[in-house]
């Protein structure tokens, strides 16, 4: 029922975005990418923080990484894109197990702090290291994906591929939600003590989930990164971070939908509200917090308005940790 | 040497504006349980306030600071009434995210009022320097070293030696407890508040003077008051000003013995490798009670 309801969604994203990129202009095609790539992001987040309750304020420096690492590999040893992305995958995922073990024992805002000061420390060297990623000025002129020889340069030849790769992560993200590791992971996040003492090995999957959230944070990097074809210290700062964790929090954490949801929405939001001016970011601020407040769930939580009670009222286990 | 003895100065000056911001993050965290993401911010509206009062409306200093603290007191009780107050039953990763919810919110406020072009907020005392063994010190800078620890010494005397200040810590201990013992917790908790934010706004009306006041310095200064409270360890006063004065040297002297551009990677180091060898710090609570 619920791979049904995944696979329902994954065709919507594929529907819903291919159509779009038949009518939409170029410059919201632009757009469309970046939401959708955030996307990718998001739903990585989902992983750590949704489903398992790391709250990481240091997802862009693992997206960073994964852009990083290909943009170098691509610029200066003359790799392909297609070679790259897996080789940065496995740096951000060695990455993440490495600097996992020691920080994963940390919680709460024990845990945000040392996340917060990763993303700095992460901005820090990649403005300094000069020799390998050009500091402040970045690394331009990356190579675009090519399919059978023919670059993907085009705003809908590249939505195309970024669809894709929403679809392969939304696709693996719900096998993971639905199997028995996604629920441990549900289950550590409600109520660690209660979780160890029916025998999981509770340091093992939130290091599983880091990982996982990690690998998805470099595939969106890898997109990022040959999508501008420019990349930057600043792309990654912690605000950054902030933000990816804002858009799950406004479409609604632990859902893949909503990790989607809030992604588009915080993407095109800047937008709409373009006339605003440099009002917008207040606006965004009261935004988040009134949704945290009056909305926990996010904009799926709405949902509960529209559905008719079917069966005996549904408990929330979710709602219960504090 | 002389060089050193200047250096060190500054060190102390800079590390007692984070000692005092590292407070008042921690004065709030050990009554209310809040992790403060917008306490850089608090200190941005100190300086900023200050910059409203002496350069705006061309107050003399002693009125300017006066003003400048009731407005952080005012602010400290708005941010009771209005973040503080929806989030308090929320799971603390909610509060963590509303408050930086909140600093991007007032970062942005300060931005539309008083534009991005950095301000010179003087000191009274600006320019004046002493020579001390060939060293050549500002006046500033010692005076910020005078404050901070004057600062400490009310905070210690207020905590330990008034029935405000022994029932404020009676919250931090237990709420339910103190309500209990008929004390007024919410007054209490709001004095937090407006505890914490004075301790910010001083440490802003300090700040400004070594730094232009910028609406964008909030983010730098609550990096180095988390990095000084997770050195000092969490909810310690102590700590809090042990860290913030070893964050303070350890930028100062970093940069000029070892490397400016990655100063910063110095305290944020010694941070992360306080967390996972030690993350009680050096004073701190027990991990496992909290978080």
């Amino acid at each position: 029922m619920s791979i049904f309801r995944s696979s329902v969604l994954v065709i919507c994203i594929l529907a819903i975005g291919g159509s779009l990129s038949l009518v939409l202009p170029e410059y919201h095609l632009r757009l469309l990418n970046l939401a959708v790539i955030s996307a990718v992001s998001v739903v990585g987040l989902n992983i750590a923080f949704g489903y398992t309750g790391l709250i990481s304020l240091g997802h862009a420096a693992f997206v960073g990484l994964g852009a990083y690492v290909l943009a170098i590999l691509t610029t200066r040893s003359g790799v392909s894109p297609w070679l790259a992305m897996p080789a940065a995958i496995a740096v951000a995922v060695v990455f993440a197990m490495v600097i996992g073990l020691p920080l994963l024992r940390l919680k709460g805002h024990y845990l945000a702090l040392a996340t917060l000061g990763l993303n700095v420390s992460f901005v820090i060297i990649t403005s300094n290291w000069l020799d390998l990623t050009g500091g402040t000025n970045g690394i331009s002129r990356i190579p675009p994906f090519e399919v059978l020889s023919y670059p993907l340069t085009s705003e809908r030849g590249f939505l195309w591929l970024a669809l894709l790769s929403l679809a392969i992560v939304v696709l693996l993200a719900s096998f993971l939600h639905h199997s028995r590791y996604g629920r441990a992971l549900i289950a550590v996040r409600d109520d660690e003590l209660a979780s160890e003492m029916t025998g999981l090995d509770t340091p093992r999957l939130k290091l599983l989930a880091f990982t996982l959230s990690a690998a998805c944070a470099a595939l969106a990097g890898c997109l990022f990164a040959c999508h501008v074809r420019f990349i930057s210290p600043e792309d990654f700062s912690y605000t950054n971070s902030i933000t990816y964790l804002a858009m799950l929090i406004v479409g609604g954490e632990s859902s893949i939908g909503g990790a989607i949801l809030g992604a588009v929405l915080l993407t095109f939001l800047p937008e709409w509200l373009r006339f605003l001016g440099n009002a917008y970011l207040a606006l965004f601020g009261i935004l988040v917090f009134v949704v945290l407040v009056f909305l926990p769930s996010g904009i799926m939580g709405l949902r509960s308005f529209f559905r008719l009670p079917s069966r005996a009222p549904v408990a929330k286990p979710a709602e219960a940790k504090s | 040497m002389a060089d050193f003895f200047q250096l060190a100065i500054n060190g102390f000056a800079i590390g007692g504006v984070y000692a005092l911001a590292a407070m008042g993050f921690v004065i709030v965290y050990e009554t209310t349980g809040v992790v403060n993401f917008a306490a850089g911010q608090f200190v941005m509206f100190g300086t900023f306030a200050g910059v409203a009062a002496l350069v705006n409306a061309h107050l003399p200093w002693p009125i300017a600071y006066g003003v400048a603290l009731l407005a952080m007191a005012a602010f400290g009780i708005a941010f009771f009434a209005l973040v503080y107050r929806p989030l308090r039953a929320s799971p603390a990763v909610t509060v963590i995210i509303g408050t930086v919810a909140v600093s991007i919110i007032m970062q942005n406020a300060a931005l539309l009022t008083f534009g991005s072009w950095p301000v010179r907020l003087a000191s009274p005392i600006e320019g004046m320097t002493v020579e001390l063994g060939g060293a050549v010190i500002s006046v500033h800078a010692l005076m910020t070293v005078g404050m901070t620890a004057l600062l400490v010494a009310c905070l210690w005397v207020l905590l330990h030696r008034t029935s405000f200040g022994i029932g404020m810590r009676a919250v931090a201990q237990d709420v339910q407890a103190a309500k209990l013992m008929g004390l007024k917790v919410n007054r209490l908790l709001a004095m937090s508040w407006v505890l914490g934010a004075l301790l910010a706004g001083a440490a802003g009306l300090l700040l400004g003077p070594m730094w232009f006041a910028d609406v964008n310095m909030g983010d730098p200064v609550a990096l180095k008051a988390f990095a000084a409270t997770i050195i000092g360890g969490f909810g310690s006063l102590p700590g809090a000003v042990l860290g913030g004065i070893f964050v303070g040297l350890s930028e100062v002297l970093g940069a000029s013995y070892i490397s400016s551009a990655y100063k910063d990677l110095i305290s944020f180091g010694i941070m992360i490798g306080f967390l996972f060898v030690r993350p009680q710090g050096l004073f701190g609570e027990k991990i496992q009670d909290r978080g």
